[in-house]
């Protein structure tokens, strides 16, 4: 398996692969609209917006889920997760939802996720949308697209580091889970 | 973010950085009233039971409202109605209750100190929704929410708070509250409706309300208690309203920018007049508006996490 990128580079190189894998899938761009899980999501959402909107030369809309209050751990966990704002400012239904998450991995995320944009209204479809896949999963979910498949020992976390303005990907962060 | 409070029972026992995590995360949960569908799973299969031993309309339709909100289950018991009238008492009734295992207990009562011996006795979570004239933390966090949501800061705000000092909860739990979070306060009643001690409280007294009208930021107005008074404090409604009472006279003399305040139910014609609770300086439905979200935010960390795992 490839290395792990870390700089903006080839970050960059990653965001063109999706989006020329979404050009090549997505007929049409009328009805699509990007929502990113935050945090980290909504960063690479942020970024696919911004080419997409320049090679289609189409506005499309893009929101921010927090999925804090759809988590299936909540009452198991010791500390209490921060409650952040879901920021969706389109009306959801009958659009074609790309969901975007940073990193695929158990899948429960994905499923909060779903259960959140369900409760806004009934969208045409949803398509996921993630930069990292690490297998692992636990739940029946897969992505439609991916930016690349790694492979992590289960103590390590991946996340994305947001650029000083938080517009952008500055990088990727593995650490150490704390126990 | 942490939060080791079992029960929320005063004000007092919050730091200023914990309020500013309520009023913080209550935005997010504001946002969840507003969409289409008013619900999220977060607290499935949790029970709350609201224990109201007084009066309530707002509170309790409040609590009920932010619980099902967040998909826990509620039940609503009233004085009238219970085994109250047949001379059980309170305690006997809370262990009860405590029998059914509720994961919460929101109760009013008519006096001071039982929700404190309820969080010390029971393993359930309590919550305070107004005990006698002691706090109703619940009223000041969603007030000091509202008034930050309008001026985006607390700090430095010079709040009145005007009326029957003496017997309101609403307005010891605020002025705990907002001393905490570098507001200014000023509370403003006759004398026979202020407290003995107020001069301890840290806040600034007056005994008059054109003075201090026209230099506030907000306007609290509070309802005089006849079911809390025993002794006659004032000789009539006409002259209490003519010395403390909020009506347009008193408005044009507001800073242009403050707005007004009422924590319900309020007694127009007494304390507040229609220009007054109706002009477009009033915030008094926000005040309910941001109610519920504030409740959502403390359901959701007195529940939300497991607490008693160490």
């Amino acid at each position: 398996m490839a290395e792990i990128p870390r700089g903006p580079e080839e970050i960059q190189a990653l965001l063109s692969t999706l989006t020329e894998e979404l050009l090549a899938t997505i007929r049409s761009w009328d009805a699509v609209a990007f929502i990113g899980i935050r945090t980290g999501g909504d960063l690479i959402a942020k970024s696919l917006v911004r080419i997409l909107e320049e090679r289609t030369g189409k506005q499309i809309p893009m929101g921010v889920l927090d999925i804090t209050l759809y988590r299936d751990d909540i009452t198991r966990r010791k500390a209490y997760p921060e409650v952040k704002s879901t920021d969706i400012p389109f009306a959801v239904d009958d659009k074609d939802i790309i969901l975007v998450d940073d990193v695929l991995y158990t899948g429960r995320s994905i499923r909060a996720a779903i259960d959140h944009i369900v409760d806004l209204g009934r969208p045409g479809r949803i398509y996921l949308l993630v930069m990292f896949d690490r297998g692992g999963r636990e739940l029946p979910i897969q992505a439609d697209f991916t930016g690349m498949k790694i492979s992590l020992p289960d103590e390590q976390v991946i996340k994305l580091e947001p650029s000083a303005d938080k517009d952008s990907i500055a990088g990727v962060i593995i650490s150490e889970v704390k126990r | 973010m942490s939060w080791s409070h079992k029960d929320l029972i005063s004000i007092a026992d919050l730091s200023g950085e914990e309020i500013t995590t309520i009023l913080d995360m209550s935005t997010s949960f504001k946002e969840i009233s507003r969409r289409d569908i008013k619900k999220v799973p977060t607290l499935r299969g949790k029970t709350v039971v609201l224990l109201f031993y007084e009066a309530s309309t707002r509170t309790r339709l409040s609590f009920e409202l932010a619980a099902k909100r967040l998909s826990a289950d509620t039940t609503a018991l009233s004085a009238s109605g219970s085994s109250f009238q047949k001379g059980e008492t309170i305690m006997d009734a809370a262990l009860n209750v405590m029998a059914m295992a509720p994961d919460c207990i929101v109760i009013r009562y008519p006096y001071a100190g039982l929700p404190r011996k309820l969080a010390l006795e029971l393993p359930c979570s309590i919550i305070n929704a107004g005990d006698g004239t002691h706090e109703h933390p619940t009223q000041a966090l969603l007030d000091m929410y509202s008034m930050r949501e309008h001026f985006g800061r607390l700090e430095g705000l010079h709040v009145a708070i005007v009326g029957d000092i003496a017997h309101s909860r609403v307005a010891r739990s605020n002025v705990y509250g907002l001393k905490k979070m570098g507001a200014r306060v000023t509370v403003v009643g006759p004398r026979t409706l202020l407290p003995p001690g107020v001069e301890t409280w840290g806040v600034e007294v007056s005994c008059e309300f054109d003075p201090v009208v026209n230099d506030a930021d907000v306007i609290m107005m509070l309802r005089v208690q006849r079911e809390r008074i025993e002794e006659q404090c004032f000789p009539n409604e006409r002259e209490y309203a003519h010395f403390f009472g909020l009506n347009k006279r008193r408005v044009d003399m507001m800073k242009p920018d403050a707005i007004i305040m009422h924590p319900g139910p309020m007694n127009r014609g007494v304390e507040i007049t229609h220009d007054a609770a109706d002009g477009n300086r009033s915030i008094i439905l926000n005040q309910v508006e941001n109610g519920v979200a504030v409740r959502m935010t403390l359901l959701y960390l007195s529940l939300g996490g497991n607490i008693n795992v160490d």
